[in-house]
């Protein structure tokens, strides 16, 4: 499936999430219209476009952040009603953004830790105390975060407040915070903007990575094409909220519509 | 030079979580405690403890308070006068109605009060945010003023309209009431202080501390990594407003012993949000400096004015009113983050004196 | 405390049967929002150009007073005086720009907003170190006469506080879409980083927006001083005019004015006609209240635009 046909033969599952029909407009403007799309389960979906097509919205309309005016949204078999955010992180979908979110007044362990915090369960009167259970659980987290370290390579920059860091860590730092909560399912949006080559090559390895051995499901959006025919199993391209094409990248990247969108060529 | 941490090895992450991981600065603590605790009461005079030492202790608790309210939740509050109100006059409620009531449990149902009303102010905090929500707790302030002043039960009807501090005994001892000794006082709200402020250190660095944070710097995104807005603010607002609650109750029962709602005016409340300022917001240790920086700083100043210059008690306290305001500027500007920076960096540079780097 | 008798049926007996009255209980509350108006706008204008959330608005406006009746007093005609508190103003801007302003660039909201609360304590001290602190009378010859219209009682100082304003705003309004200046203002309070790249000078920009604000300041002393005489209550009315701007909206002039004609009126209408039931002296809390209720309806005030949120 993947095209540098380095990547083992993997085995897609079904539908993990359903996209039907989806329109959403803000005021006058449509940001999305009937855009219909599945994601299966392990693979490694990219959603790409040109600037302003409705990408990112489209993120934010499968985690729950904006509520699509029509359409429907099916994950793990359930259609969903009005969801919102935090939601959609406890069933499992985390994400990274395209300008970075992380919390600046906080470390990169602490802002890791963030993502863990739908598993702690103590209460907030045994964690005054730092006893017992509650400290018990501080420190089993604390070794799961250490892992997901020690994956991205992060180490040396534990104890560093994130708001110091080049933009490269800040953008591993971030992947670190969604890969903390486990999901099943990871959006990244244009998780390699702004890279240069070698970090991009580190992050493309931290994503194949995951994707191979937690068997998490991506959805990706990016710029670089390269990247993402080198990745991802499946493409679904957007233009002006609508999409223009759905499929495999070698048959994607042949598409007549999709060189068109990229070539600018004039809509009627 | 003998302040450095090379051959102390961390083996478990507990160790390197712990509050003061540091060796030096561990004996540093316990030595400040001991001092506190046991040389200040046998040593200091009731000047010091009653115009001093027992107003920074209640005024800490009450930065500290407003700290983790504003400073690690990032909800501005400027109805702290408001919610110590709450529990002053809860606590004189408690003490007056139940004679036989157990100080503590006097001092936390005060605070419980407190931390109700401070919940249903916090409400609007879902939908408002920032300077709006600053305002928005004005209408606490103003409003728990007025009713207190209003509402005759809240005073017994008293007909000065004061309330006063009944005197009740722990472990045998006068703690409150005219009569109590003002060491008492002192050691009842340091001990108060302290058990806060180590509470308030565990809970920062927990799950809880960590969403408060997360919402701080980035309401939206700490949303969709699963951290609820609403129950994570409320929640600081019910602690927040319970701290403050106790120090209010302190600031009656302990420091004043009897009060008017005037004392818990909104310049009490602009007064407290310095303290956090000047000491460092998000900070336990800079709740305490900011307080004991504005307990000092006017009192040294009207000594320096009146008693060294001569100058007339009025037209000192304008001055002073000059002084605190630029000061307030000039910390601003060479520290916003406040005086609990400032330690820390001298810290890490007599970690490596007297090498520069 | 009334019962549901004394807050329902009552007042709206009261209404109907004097409705001269209530005519003229609406108009002291219009007049009285006039004044909040004014202290608003100066915190709008502030807040518009420089995210400043400027507590020191109604500082201001007591130091304005306090200066223009210590000039009068050394014998200098009315008009000399004010232009010469004017140019007090500008020279306060200047120095709190270089001062205050210019070492806090780049800091967080948050703590410009703190800096500006040091300024009000220091602003305070100092007009009292000048001009001491005992209550003065502001005469400057505006008519203060009561006459009846219909009925109604009015009062010539009203109706000259409520032109007074109108011109304010009309002028403000006029320099902020007609001037170069204005439109430089403008776009600094949309995006400060984008403004300095196409060459608008922030430094003179804020300069200018708190010498408009402190010429605001002036005439909010003014009005307030001549009606109940300069003294340090003065600045308390900043604490009247906040409710005002988180109903009309932090950015908004005519949020500004329509809020503070909003507040007036429930404020006064409230005293009058709920405030015995509930025991008096309501006018601290009820403007924030019917703020914080509204606020629960429409977050983003009265004008704000709805806010689209991005990540």
């Amino acid at each position: 499936m993947a095209a540098n046909g380095l990547i083992p033969q993997k085995k897609e599952g079904g539908v993990l999430l359903k996209a039907e029909d989806i329109s959403l407009s803000f005021g006058g403007v449509k940001a999305l219209s009937n855009v219909s799309f599945e994601v299966h389960e392990h693979q490694v979906l990219a959603i790409i476009g040109p600037n302003g097509a409705g990408k990112s919205s489209m993120l934010n309309c499968i985690n729950g952040f904006y509520h699509p005016q029509e359409g429907r949204i099916t994950y793990k078999g359930v259609t969903r009603k009005q969801m919102k955010p935090h939601d959609a992180a406890a069933q499992g979908i985390a994400r990274t953004f395209q300008n970075i979110a992380l919390f600046k007044g906080m470390n990169t362990l602490d802002n890791i830790m963030t993502g863990r915090n739908l598993k702690m369960k103590r209460n907030f009167l045994l964690q005054a105390l730092y006893l017992g259970p509650a400290l018990k659980e501080e420190l089993e987290h604390r070794e799961f975060v250490e892992n997901i370290i020690d994956f991205l390579e992060i180490e040396h920059i534990r104890k560093t407040p994130v708001g110091k860091l080049p933009y490269g860590l800040q953008k591993r730092v971030e992947l670190g915070r969604a890969l903390a909560a486990e999901p099943d399912m990871l959006l990244l949006d244009e998780p390699m903007a702004g890279m240069n080559l070698e970090e991009k090559q580190d992050m493309c390895r931290y994503i194949l990575d995951v994707n191979d051995e937690f068997g998490t499901t991506i959805v990706l959006i990016e710029h670089d094409m390269g990247v993402v025919m080198d990745i991802s199993d499946h493409v679904v391209v957007l233009d002006y909220g609508r999409k223009i094409a759905d499929g495999p990248p070698e048959e994607v990247r042949t598409n007549q519509d999709v060189i068109d969108a990229y070539l600018g060529v004039s809509h009627d | 030079m003998f302040y450095r941490e090379a051959g102390q090895f961390k083996t478990g992450y507990a160790a390197d979580q712990a509050i003061f991981p540091i060796l030096q600065d561990r004996l540093f603590v316990i030595a400040v405690l001991a001092f506190a605790f046991v040389v200040v009461p046998l040593t200091a005079n009731d000047y010091w403890f009653q115009a001093i030492l027992t107003p920074f202790l209640v005024y800490a608790l009450t930065a500290l308070g407003l700290n983790i309210l504003t400073g690690y939740a990032g909800q501005i509050s400027l109805g702290t006068g408001g919610f110590m109100a709450v529990g002053a006059y809860s606590f004189y409620k408690l003490t007056t109605g139940f004679p036989e009531m157990n100080l503590i449990v006097a001092f936390l149902i005060a605070g419980c009060f407190s931390a109700a009303v401070g919940v249903v102010f916090g409400l609007p905090s879902l939908r408002i945010k920032g300077f709006y929500l600053a305002v928005a707790t004005l209408a606490a302030q103003f409003f728990l003023v007025w009713l207190f002043n209003k509402v005759g039960w809240f005073y017994n009807y008293n007909p000065s309209g004061t309330i006063d501090a009944p005197p009740r005994e722990m472990f045998g001892v006068l703690v409150t009431g005219a009569a109590a000794k003002p060491a008492v006082k002192y050691l009842a709200a340091l001990s108060m202080l302290t058990v806060f402020a180590l509470l308030t250190k565990n809970l920062v660095r927990s799950a809880v501390g960590r969403s408060w944070m997360a919402i701080r710097d980035m309401d939206i995104a700490a949303e969709i990594i699963g951290i609820r807005p609403l129950r994570t603010k409320l929640l600081a607002f019910a602690i927040s407003s319970f701290v403050v609650g106790i120090a209010g109750a302190e600031l009656f029962a302990l420091h004043l012993g009897s009060v008017e709602t005037i004392a818990f005016d909104v310049t009490l409340s602009f007064n407290i949000l310095f303290m956090i300022i000047i000491g460092g917001l998000g900070s336990v240790m800079g709740s305490i400096m900011g307080a004991a920086f504005l307990v000092l700083m006017p009192i040294a100043l009207t000594n320096l004015l009146v008693g060294g210059f001569g100058m007339q008690a009025t037209s000192a306290k304008h001055l002073e009113f000059m002084v605190l305001g630029a000061l307030i500027i000039f910390f601003l500007i060479v520290e916003p983050h406040g005086l609990a920076r400032l330690w820390q960096i001298a810290k890490d540079k007599l970690r490596l004196w007297p090498f520069p780097h | 405390m009334g019962t549901v008798y004394d807050f329902i049926v009552l007042p709206l007996i009261d209404i109907v049967e004097y409705p001269l009255f209530f005519i003229e209980v609406v108009i002291g509350g219009l007049s009285a929002g006039v004044m909040y108006s004014l202290v608003a706008l100066g915190f709008v204008l502030i807040f518009k150009a420089s995210g400043v959330f400027n507590f020191a608005q109604g500082v201001l406006a007591l130091f304005a007073a306090l200066t223009l009746v210590g000039i009068m007093d050394w014998g200098i005609p009315a008009p000399l005086a004010i232009l010469a508190t004017a140019g007090v103003m500008v020279a306060l801007a200047i120095a709190i720009e270089r001062l205050m302003l210019r070492p806090l660039v780049n800091q967080d909201q948050i703590i410009l907003f703190m800096s500006t609360l040091g300024l009000a304590y220091f602003l305070e001290g100092l007009g009292d170190t000048l001009w001491g602190s005992n209550v003065k009378r502001l005469d400057l010859g505006i008519p203060e006469k009561s006459f009846e219209f219909q009925g109604i009682l009015l009062n010539q100082f009203e109706l000259v506080a409520a032109g007074t304003a109108a011109v304010m705003v009309t002028v403000l309004a006029v320099f902020f879409h007609r001037t170069r200046v204005g439109r430089a203002l403008r776009a600094v309070a949309d995006d400060h980083q984008a403004a300095l790249s196409v060459g608008i000078p922030l430094k003179s920009i804020w300069i200018i927006v708190w010498s408009v604000a402190g010429l605001v300041a002036l005439v909010a002393g003014i009005m307030w001083g001549t009606k109940s005489g300069v003294q340090f209550s003065l600045s308390l009315i900043a604490l009247k005019a906040l409710p005002v701007l988180i109903l009309g909206g932090f950015t908004s002039v005519p949020g500004a004015i329509v809020g503070g004609l909003i507040i007036g009126v429930g404020e006064k209408v409230a005293e009058v006609y709920w405030g015995p039931a509930l025991g008096g002296a309501i006018e601290g809390w009820f403007a924030y209240m019917l703020a914080l209720v509204f606020l629960m309806f429409r977050p983003q005030g009265l004008f704000g635009d709805v806010i689209i949120e991005r990540v």
